[in-house]
């Protein structure tokens, strides 16, 4: 039976996602995830989140995938060893050090890769299972025969997103840099935890550079009109039926950075279109799809807003001098 | 003492450029597989660039393409069975999966990791030397304090890039052929490198201050705009113990690896005889006339890749 594993950005997301119906929750943990703070969990409202899930029989997916300095690596493992002490059911990870270090440590938990780990190839899912992953998170533009292989061939655990980038371009995450390169900087807190500004890679927020306005030029001559460098993915559904088929076992929903009623309600139709999959051989979809039309919208209305925070963010930052003495 | 290297795409380039600063040359593109008689990708070019290498009594590295989707692995493959038949001093790799590959293959030539390997900690340099791994490229995220670290803590070797774009971002298509006219495809719909002239993403006031961006592009790579320069600190560096150092080369015009290696093979000449004196300041001049948008330190010191720390 496949698992839609929903985000919990917030303490109120995260308990309305259970009980909209997800079977399981993904948090970050405050300085250890792909996310800003603002959409990370300290570590009472995780064991909240922990607790609430656990008396509705629901699990909890702890998310500390960072790309982490070495000297943060102890803190890393305690961290993680609390969270299952808790109740936590698995972590996703970016690190294969830390991953292996977890594997090690704590047999019983499951591990999951992340974005972070930038899978391109069926023997890059075979490398993470062989260092201790449970479940492997593929690419976005894999099609269903692919994927269909890659569970065969493997065995391991197969995470999708319900989130698609409708063309190829520039990988992202697990292989860009854009943002840090313009805005970056990294500070310790009192417990020795490192904080890192403007890379999501080592837990702070990606600015977003890559959709601003670009000019693109040959040489000195400008050749387009100013260009954002990346597409965004949207939720899909049509295909939901074919990647259950071929052995999809878990279903991630994204959003952590959304708003906690949108996620709220994409999960809601998720959740019925699943149950509709799982009831009958020839599930009719179109209701949903027109449901999801709407959300796309919304999706989009506050993924604008974001960005446009994120980049203004950037800007301000690399307003520093650029020309220094040490 | 130390090692210097830089990296050549293809026959041509390694023949026309002076390389003999270097004492290794890394061979092939590994972010596209299309480009001209690249190493990385064509298996009857091998023989003839490694040969043409060792004739200048060098080190030759192999570069694995980076980031191989499905229908990528079995060219590839055949690319590696054909190299592990020739004395490659090493091979990079960038993709774990092809790391697996290797390993599955029972190679036993030394395995380098590439940039795109996302080494970031010294427990994942462990990890990496069970499958054969003998020098990593540490994340370019990281600060001279963590690759230290790294270095100090594991029995693996550090590439220290010093000079030269910082790679940012790879893609499995190319950008500049998705936004430029067909007029640049050949008539048979295949690529007719337009990425052999020069890209760049640019935004901001274009009045040269810092809310000016830029960043190159190469088509299925984009770089930093700035040439990281590491040329006034070559004494720290030969002190903290490095002693692999890396030239970026890809993108550049031809007479660019020639000039900064001669450059650096003198500075960390000096530097590594205990020179602590040098005035850096003709080179400084040299290596910013050659960048195209300045230079930087990347992340070398803490803060946003683009800024330069010069020594006080």
């Amino acid at each position: 039976m496949v698992m839609m594993m929903a985000p919990g950005g917030t303490l109120e997301m995260a308990k309305m996602v259970l009980d909209e119906g997800a079977d399981a929750v993904y948090v970050g943990v405050v300085g250890w995830s792909r996310r800003g703070a603002q959409d990370e969990l300290n570590d009472d409202e995780i064991r909240h989140t922990i607790d609430y899930a656990l008396r509705l029989g629901k699990e909890v997916r702890v998310v500390v995938n960072t790309l982490p300095s070495s000297s943060e690596l102890p803190m890393f493992i305690d961290c993680v060893a609390r969270y299952a002490q808790w109740g936590a059911r698995g972590f996703m990870i970016s690190d294969i050090g830390a991953m292996h270090l977890v594997r090690q440590m704590l047999p019983e938990v499951h591990i999951h890769t992340s974005v972070g780990c930038g899978i391109t190839n069926y023997e890059d899912v075979k490398f993470m299972r062989d260092i201790g992953a449970t479940y492997v998170v593929l690419p976005y533009r894999l099609s269903v025969e692919e994927i269909r292989k890659i569970k065969q061939e493997s065995g391991v655990g197969i995470e999708v997103f319900l989130f698609k980038t409708p063309s190829g371009g520039k990988i992202c995450p697990g292989k860009c840099m854009m943002s840090s390169y313009f805005s970056f900087r990294r500070w310790l807190d009192a417990n020795g935890k490192d904080h890192f500004f403007g890379s999501a890679s080592r837990g702070g927020d990606c600015l977003r550079v890559c959709q601003t306005k670009w000019d693109f030029k040959v040489d000195d001559t400008g050749y387009q009109q100013p260009m954002t460098i990346k597409t965004n993915p949207s939720l899909w559904l049509g295909e939901l039926p074919a990647y259950m088929a071929a052995g999809v076992d878990c279903l991630k929903v994204p959003g952590r950075d959304r708003s906690a009623t949108l996620v709220r309600d994409i999960v809601r139709v998720y959740r019925r279109a699943l149950d509709r999959i799982q009831e009958c051989d020839h599930p009719d979809l179109e209701p949903f799809a027109s449901e999801l039309e709407i959300l796309r919208a919304r999706w989009g209305s506050e993924r604008s807003k974001r960005d446009n925070r994120l980049i203004s963010q950037a800007e301000k930052e690399s307003r520093g001098a650029l020309v220094a003495t040490l | 003492m130390f090692e210097l290297s830089t990296d050549v795409c293809n026959i041509k380039t390694l023949k026309n450029e002076d390389l003999s600063a270097y004492d290794a040359i890394y061979l092939g593109d590994f972010s596209c597989p299309e480009y001209p008689n690249n190493f990385s990708s064509n298996p009857k070019q091998l023989k003839k660039g490694l040969d043409l290498v060792k004739s200048h009594d060098q080190k030759a590295y192999l570069r694995l393409y980076a980031v191989p989707s499905n229908h990528d692995m079995p060219w590839v493959e055949e690319l590696i069975d054909t190299a592990m038949d020739l004395p490659f001093d090493a091979f990079e790799v960038h993709n774990l999966g092809l790391l697996r590959v290797l390993q599955e293959k029972k190679c036993t030539i030394p395995i380098h990791l590439g940039v795109f390997g996302n080494l970031y900690t010294h427990e994942t340099a462990k990890v990496l030397k069970q499958y054969g791994v003998t020098r990593v490229y540490p994340n370019p995220e990281l600060s001279l304090k963590e690759i230290t670290y790294i270095a100090d803590n594991t029995p693996i070797e550090v590439l220290l890039p010093v000079h030269g774009k910082i790679p940012l971002v790879i893609s499995e298509t190319c950008f500049i052929m998705e936004h430029t006219e067909n007029t640049k495809l050949c008539g048979n719909n295949k690529c007719n490198f337009p990425c052999l002239e020069d890209h760049w993403l640019k935004r901001g006031r274009k009045d040269g201050s810092s809310n000016d961006w830029s960043l190159k592009d190469t088509g299925r790579m984009t770089l930093s705009g700035k040439d990281l320069c590491l040329i006034e600190h070559a004494d720290q560096l030969s002190s903290a113990g490095f002693t692999a150092f890396y030239v970026q080369n890809k993108g550049e015009a031809e007479g660019y690896a020639s000039k900064v290696g001669h450059i650096y093979r003198t500075a960390l000449e000096r530097a590594f005889a205990g020179d602590s004196g040098i005035d850096c300041a003709p080179w400084l001049a040299e290596l910013d006339a050659l960048s195209h948008e300045g230079l930087c330190n990347g992340y070398y010191f803490e803060g946003a890749g683009q800024r330069y720390f010069g020594r006080a």
